[in-house]
């Protein structure tokens, strides 16, 4: 007994103890509803199971039911497009706001900073305000594409299903730009003046230094935000409740709405179930790639 | 004299590495040592595991007559000054010294005074509300030494405190240090890569490497007769030189394997035929070939620091001259007396004597 | 990085200028809607500066029920981060602190764990709690589960905070007489407090906008915070815009002033952490 305590007191155990202290809550309240999500996805599970800890197991019933349904194949592809989309413009614009204030000019860094206060808003309100900028009949976004002479007639960005996931798209990239341009902007500032000004006395244009320099020297960092911004792009959920909630008719759904609809307005638990196990998966793929990568430069 | 702290047969295991290899040292009360080597010879982790800072995979600890083997380091009651200093940067320099005296259960007035005494030693009395950030390396330096004085403790651990100063100061401090030990009459424990510094401060040398003591005892004696080459190799500046050769048939001459073969008698008697490396220290080369037991030397390079002449032979041999060498030096001839002559094993190292 | 003229130097602060400006533009339409007449609101062309500004912030409170939403976000809130704060600061001690193969392995399931979607996590947390009766406490629920979604991310940002206080520091501090614990407490926390804040304070902000748990597990409206009671407002068929933008402003305004008070701190400790 006072071995054990000095193993707390002064010894590793105090640093075990702390971590277990986190680890186990995460285990509880993370890792053990990722297992359940399995574990259900192959159970009966409705409003009237739901309490119930004798549920039906039914096989691979749920996940062929799911990849049957013949929402699945659009709703599939529209996540796709609203990953692809959303990162790649989140990426380029951001990486092109990170290199213009890495120029040095008064208040560059403060500036730079502003842009986060888009990523601080609650992505409800987002929603709520491109809702608003985007709305069909009084919007201003179509006022001013029209002014520009650009569109002809009004675009209903929210209820024409051939455009409302553009409207969780635009939304999606501007909530995303900051948080790419701030991990570019670290990047960037790593590289060493000395590299640029070795590369300038070499006689390198602007354009060759971007390319051969820092293009090279930023691929972790771009992989790593890649990465993330894929990850953080399949847990936006905020705007789609607020925007179009999938509408019209499943047009602008994805996977991860689609998985809470199934669960929480259809109540088919087993089945939303199926949807977020798959999304899960594919999402730790992901980050584990992403982890690694950045473990092991660390180490090396 | 009684023994301060008692190590016997410390081992240490990092995993596969093994950093300390049966480690006896015996201190007592009142000494100054230091632990001097290379880097990566073990000498930081050995004083860490006195702190109590390592835990040890073998062997016994003892300070003040009591076994600390198991005891963490808050009851050891030792002080440590640390490289970095280890102020606390959200306390005050009262703070900092007060901190130890105030975990040990003394009231506030109490501790105080007893900080405000130990500023007036070591000259921070007007410094004592004076963050960290607002000192000079010197004053920080001077905070670490203070905040160790003020616990009163059974030994002093210094951890390399000076290498973070400039060269003056580090002189400077050199001295004050050591002044304040005759002072305190404390045990100290100082480890240092800097075998000057280790010879001028301490009692006692412990020279390491590669978690083995190589040799232990007063300066002047690892200086006079190095147990092996590596000893007679890291104490002394500039360092020792060393020729290979081969001892004569008078058993009392060792002929150098240099151009000529030049011949130097050597104190005692070794058995003829045997081949030795002979030490020769740069200082012990005395120009002009007065008295015999001398070698004549190509020159190759003349370095004058003012105070001395440096002499670099065409085999990269070193002579340290007090007086002023002139230019365009062909050779030169020195002297050497044949009590000066260290012979080593050739593989082992070990002195031959 | 390349020496510029005084005269580069102001065209460049310019043209950021326009794109900070361009970029925020949202936020500065939220509030122009929120100022402007119902009239006003619906008028064609749009105006960009409202003739006749209203300040129906107290009206709105009234009408939406404000108070209980937003008294509910910031329990919601202040509750997740005592939570992770507790959990959390010791295990980012731990972690900055140790080197070995079982921390690396924690973290990296604390780093897998921060990817885990909320949308996706909600349908077995919410069966679980159907299961043990948690439905009876829904927003200590909410608190649960949004502790855990957000907790990596604090150890993450801590744990950077702490490899920042070198450990000497703390040694000195065991060989002056602490215990481990003291040590912690009364060193190492001190001197990560800012980092702990500043963290804090971003967890603070992201559990005040959390809305699927909260969507998903409150059906009492007394219970629900602001992000369920906006989202009844918007969707597809929303008509009180001003009295939405009203609503947003109100919710949001705080966050806004909290975030460019502290927006340099904020950078800087995310981009710390966020990589590493």
């Amino acid at each position: 007994m006072l071995r054990f305590d000095r193993v707390f007191r002064d010894g590793g155990g105090f640093d075990t103890l702390l971590v277990m202290l986190a680890l186990g809550y995460l285990v509880v309240f993370s890792a053990f509803p990722l297992i359940y999500n399995v574990v259900m996805s192959f159970q009966e599970v409705d409003l009237f199971s739901l309490a119930s800890f004798d549920r039906p197991f039914v096989g691979w019933d749920n996940y062929s039911e799911v990849m049957g349904e013949r929402v699945f194949t659009p709703i599939f592809w529209n996540t796709v497009q609203f990953v692809g989309l959303s990162v790649f413009f989140q990426l380029t614009i951001g990486f092109g706001l990170a290199l213009f204030f890495q120029q040095d000019f008064p208040g560059a860094t403060w500036l730079r900073g502003l842009f986060l206060a888009g990523w601080i808003l609650p992505g409800l309100v987002v929603g709520a305000v491109w809702g608003w900028i985007l709305a069909g009949d009084f919007g201003v976004l179509n006022y001013v594409l029209q002014s520009l002479g650009l569109i002809e007639g009004k675009i209903f960005w929210l209820s024409d299903p051939s455009v409302s996931l553009y409207s969780g798209i635009i939304a999606n990239i501007w909530l995303g730009i900051p948080f790419n341009m701030i991990l570019l902007s670290v990047g960037l500032a790593a590289i060493p003046a000395d590299v640029y000004e070795a590369a300038e006395l070499d006689g390198a244009s602007r354009l060759h230094r971007f390319l051969t320099i820092t293009l090279p020297l930023m691929r972790a960092q771009l992989g790593a935000v890649i990465s993330l911004g894929v990850i953080f792009t399949l847990q936006q959920f905020d705007l789609f409740a607020a925007l179009t909630r999938g509408g019209p008719s499943n047009a602008s759904n994805v996977l991860q709405y689609w998985a809470w609809q199934l669960s929480f307005e259809e109540y088919r638990i087993g089945q939303g179930s199926v949807v977020s196990v798959l999304m899960i998966l594919f999402v730790v793929i992901v980050a584990f790639v992403y982890v690694r990568s950045t473990r092991n430069e660390h180490a090396g | 004299m009684t023994q301060q702290i008692t190590l016997s047969g410390i081992e240490k295991h990092y995993g596969g590495y093994h950093a300390l290899k049966g480690i006896n040292l015996d201190i007592p009360k009142g000494q100054f040592v230091a632990l001097v080597g290379p880097s990566g010879c073990g000498k930081s982790t050995l004083l860490r595991t006195i702190a109590g800072l390592e835990t040890i995979s073998g062997g016994r600890i003892e300070i003040a007559g009591r076994d600390v083997t198991a005891v963490p380091p808050r009851g050891r009651d030792i002080a440590m000054v640390f490289q970095s200093y280890a102020l606390y940067p959200h306390l005050t320099v009262e703070g900092n010294m007060t901190y130890a005296l105030r975990l040990k259960g003394l009231s506030k007035a109490e501790a105080k005074a007893r900080a405000a005494e130990i500023a007036e030693i070591t000259g921070l009395s007007a410094l004592l509300q004076r963050y960290p950030r607002e000192l000079s390396g010197g004053q920080r330096q001077r905070v670490a030494m203070g905040r160790a004085i003020v616990r009163d403790p059974a030994a002093f651990l210094f951890d390399e405190p000076l290498s973070n100063l400039d060269a003056a100061l580090r002189v400077h401090m050199r001295a004050e240090i050591r002044k304040l030990h005759n002072r305190l009459g404390a045990t100290s424990v100082y480890v240092t890569h800097d075998q000057i510094e280790a010879m001028t401060m301490a009692d006692h040398v412990v020279v390491m490497r590669a978690g083995v003591v190589e040799q232990q005892g007063a300066p002047l004696e690892l200086y006079d007769r190095p147990a092996n080459q590596f000893v007679a190799g890291f104490i002394g500046s500039p360092a020792m030189n060393f020729v290979p050769g081969r001892v004569g048939e008078d058993e009392q001459s060792v002929a150098l394997d240099l151009a000529g073969s030049p011949v130097l008698r050597f104190a005692g008697r070794r058995p003829s035929g045997e081949a030795v490396t002979v030490g020769l220290r740069p200082e012990h080369l005395e120009l002009g070939g007065a008295g015999g037991n001398s070698l004549t030397l190509p020159v190759a390079l003349v370095e004058r620091t003012g105070s001395a002449s440096y002499i670099v032979s065409d085999t990269d041999l070193m002579i340290a001259a007090t007086e002023r060498v002139a230019d365009g030096l062909g050779q030169v001839t020195v002297h050497i007396a044949s009590e000066r002559v260290h012979l080593f094993h050739p593989t082992t190292g070990v002195a031959l004597r | 990085m390349l020496a510029k003229n005084l005269w580069t130097r102001w065209v460049l602060l310019a043209v950021a200028l326009v794109m900070v400006g361009f970029y925020l533009f949202p936020v500065y339409w939220m509030y122009i809607t929120a100022l402007k007449t119902n009239t006003e609101t619906f008028q064609n062309p749009p105006t960009f500066w409202p003739h006749d500004p209203q300040f129906r912030f107290a009206e709105v409170w009234v009408k939406y029920g404000l108070d209980s939403y937003i008294k509910n976000s910031a329990i919601i809130a202040a509750g997740t981060v005592a939570l992770v704060v507790i959990l959390g600061t010791g295990c980012a001690y731990a972690l900055a602190r140790v080197r070995s193969v079982w921390m690396d392995l924690v973290l990296f399931t604390v780093l897998m764990m921060q990817v885990l979607p909320s949308s996706l996590m909600i349908t077995p947390i919410f069966v679980a709690y159907n299961q043990v009766g948690m439905m009876d406490w829904p927003r200590t629920g909410v608190v649960l589960a949004q502790a855990a979604k957000v907790l990596p991310l604090y150890i993450v940002l801590v744990r950077a905070a702490f490899t920042q206080i070198p450990k000497e520091l703390e040694e000195a501090a065991l060989v002056d007489g602490n215990s481990r614990m003291g040590a912690f407490l009364f060193i190492a926390v001190p001197l990560a407090r800012n980092g702990i804040m500043v963290t804090a304070i971003l967890i603070f902000m992201q559990s005040l906008g959390e809305y699927v748990y909260a969507r998903s597990l409150i059906t009492d409206r007394a219970l629900q915070p602001a992000t369920v009671g906006l989202q009844f407002l918007t969707g597809p068929n929303a008509s009180d815009w001003s009295g939405i933008m009203t609503y947003s402003a109100i919710y949001v305004t705080p966050i806004l002033i909290l975030f460019v008070a502290l927006q340099r701190k904020i950078v800087s400790g995310l981009t710390s952490g966020a990589l590493k």
